[in-house]
């Protein structure tokens, strides 16, 4: 059975997106209008323990090959799943079920709700489907179910705002896409094959001059979908003007699997280890920028945004080290990204489910109505600013220390101070928003309800405990870096040695 | 043979300058879907021979398979399009529908006006 896991993980949410239509109209004649959401739960959930099965056979160094109507590889279609597809996978699976939960309850007034589930499980398909596939077209195609689902669900509400954010995350994303295709393209036509491992192998062969295009139009694809800072223009928008749980999607999943795609086809695919120089400049950048702009925001949920673009800079820098430790603090970081950062837009949705305003200047005094999501939103950002006891020092302790063992102690100074200043705009947000005087009509809100705060409490438990051991972390993702940093393996393993 | 190329980049050119200079939101759309179009005609003109055949296995092409290997067509390519096609299709039929909405609430297809959330 267990050979089976990998295509069952992208065919049991994108069939559950086919099926929602048809619970809708059965639900609707027994008035149980709560049965799709239940449904999507279910669904994910079930796609977590697949993805979490798959464990055991790929943590003992093994790499599960699935061939696709039984074609071998390079002729037909894999999915390959290594450490690192795994550690990705269980993100995006995790925070997708996450996600599910808290609009339980959160999107609860809204209409048409079972549009909602079918676009959330196809981005959680398109997720799993880039994380798994071992075929770069097929990524490509996944990228596009997961991209066209998040441009719908940012624009889910067609109010103004989401209507905006909506047709610029459209436009650039897109462009972003056909970047992608015309780089596959490219290849293609350079060398003849799509499947990732067979590209891998042929590129090796390849002067380095000829690959310069093709992998500058997949780096900027790439880079468009995790908010690299040039081309960061429609992440505070989307963020800000989505619904709160789709924030956390997008924050949590997306980004994920975009920079997954990345570090797999450039240091996979390319063997392009030279490139990672470029990414810690970039992550640098990402980093600086992000933290400067989201000290003047006045919007909690656009802050979180800057937030998380700076945020994405740490991975990058982290990644873009190429050292052993730099790679396993980028991906450690990755992982407690997806975690902090999918708690932070919760307590925001949290917040504007109870007030209606995610705006600072309107809030204040907030931490005597609702003490545990103050408690909560506390723990996220001491997390995310890189506070001792939580998961956020820990990885990015790891990445200071990679960046000194490199030999760039200046880029892990830049680092450290970028921490700081994270720390400085949270305490300014925590301020506003639950100290200081409570305006006259906050006097009486309520806690949030227990479902939105269940999720919430389970990533606030993992950022404890990722913090005080965090060789559960490193245990997760060793293994990922081993994958990463493997190439001839997993050609030989997907190829069979042909 | 070399037209195909020269026309295709031709026209991802003009789509850039579409999506990059245009003033309105359905012109921008165009353009997406021209340098798309570009994008695939420079696909399928890789895969493409002159004179060449389907590449539909049948029996008497299995007896000559050098043959057949030499004359066919290359298929992925036009697969790849074909899957290409439809993604462009959900893109664009999603982004006029999204430039309507955004009509319904601005009054304009300006996207310099289009920018009251950076307020």
């Amino acid at each position: 059975m267990i050979e089976i896991a990998p295509i069952m993980a992208v065919f049991l949410p994108l069939f559950g997106a086919f099926l929602i239509p048809i619970i809708s109209m059965v639900s609707k004649r027994f008035h149980a209008e709560r049965a799709c959401n239940w449904f999507t739960v279910a669904i994910l959930i079930t796609t977590l323990a697949v993805v979490a099965a798959m464990g055991a056979a790929v943590w003992g160094g093994g790499i599960m090959v699935y061939k696709l109507g039984g074609w071998s590889p390079p002729w037909g279609i894999v999915l390959a799943v290594d450490g690192l597809n795994l550690l990705i996978a269980l993100i995006v699976a995790g925070v997708s079920s996450l996600v599910a939960i808290y609009s339980l309850v959160y999107m609860r007034q809204e209409t048409r709700l079972d549009l909602y589930c079918v676009l959330l499980l196809l981005v959680t398909a398109g997720a799993m489907g880039i994380t798994l596939t071992g075929d770069i077209f097929n990524l490509y195609v996944f990228f596009e179910i997961m991209s066209i689902g998040s441009y719908a669900l940012v624009a889910f509400r067609r109010k103004w705002d989401s209507v905006e954010a909506g047709i610029k995350y459209m436009i650039i994303g897109s462009f972003g896409t056909s970047l992608i295709l015309l780089g596959i393209a490219l290849l293609y036509g350079m060398i003849g094959s799509l499947t990732i491992a067979d590209l891998a192998q042929k590129l090796g062969q390849v002067a380095a001059s000829d690959v310069v295009v093709p992998l500058a139009l997949l780096i900027s694809g790439f880079g468009i979908k995790i908010a690299m800072v040039p081309l960061h223009a429609w992440a505070p928008d989307a963020y800000q003007a989505a619904p709160s749980s789709i924030s956390a999607l997008l924050a949590g999943a997306t980004t994920t699997a975009g920079l997954y795609a990345m570090i797999r086809v450039v240091y996979m695919m390319f063997g392009a280890f030279g490139v990672g120089t470029m990414f810690a400049i970039f992550g640098l950048v990402t980093m600086v920028l992000g933290a400067l702009m989201a000290l003047t925001q006045r919007d909690l949920k656009r802050l979180l945004a800057y937030s998380g673009i700076s945020q994405m800079g740490y991975v990058l820098l982290g990644v873009g080290l190429g050292t052993a430790l730099g790679v396993q603090g980028g991906l450690f970081h990755l992982l407690n990204n997806a975690i902090f950062k999918v708690l932070l837009f919760m307590c925001a949705g949290a917040i504007l489910y109870r007030v209606g305003t995610t705006n600072l200047d309107e809030l204040g005094g907030l931490g005597k109505n609702m003490p545990i999501t103050a408690g909560l939103f506390v723990i996220g950002a001491l997390a995310i600013s890189g506070v001792p006891p939580l998961n956020g020092f820990a990885s990015k302790w790891t990445i200071y220390i990679a960046g000194i063992e490199a030999g760039k102690a200046v880029f892990s100074l830049i680092a450290i101070i970028m921490s700081v200043l994270t720390l400085a705009y949270f305490l300014k947000a925590i301020n506003a928003i639950f100290l200081g005087q409570r305006p006259k009509r906050l006097q009486n809100v309520k806690e949030a309800p227990l479902t939105m705060l269940f999720p919430m409490m389970l990533l606030a438990v993992l950022c404890i405990v990722l913090g005080v051991l965090p060789s559960l972390g490193i245990d997760l993702v060793a293994p990922a870096q081993g994958a990463l940093m493997n190439q001839s393996g997993y050609i030989n393993a997907v190829l069979g040695g042909i | 043979m070399s037209l195909n190329y020269i026309v295709a980049m031709l026209l991802i050119a003009l789509g850039l300058y579409c999506l990059l200079l245009k003033r309105n939101l359905i012109k921008i759309v165009i353009g997406l879907g021209v340098m798309t179009d570009g994008i695939h005609l420079f696909l399928i003109s890789m895969g493409y021979r002159e004179g060449g055949i389907a590449a539909i296995v049948t029996g008497e092409m299995l007896e000559n398979a050098a043959g057949f290997a030499s004359a066919a067509v290359d298929p992925i390519p036009q697969a790849l399009v074909l899957t290409s096609i439809v993604i462009n299709i959900c893109i664009v039929a999603l982004a006029l529908s999204m430039a309507i909405w955004v009509y319904h609430h601005y009054g304009t297809l300006d996207p310099s006006e289009i920018r009251r959330l950076r307020e």
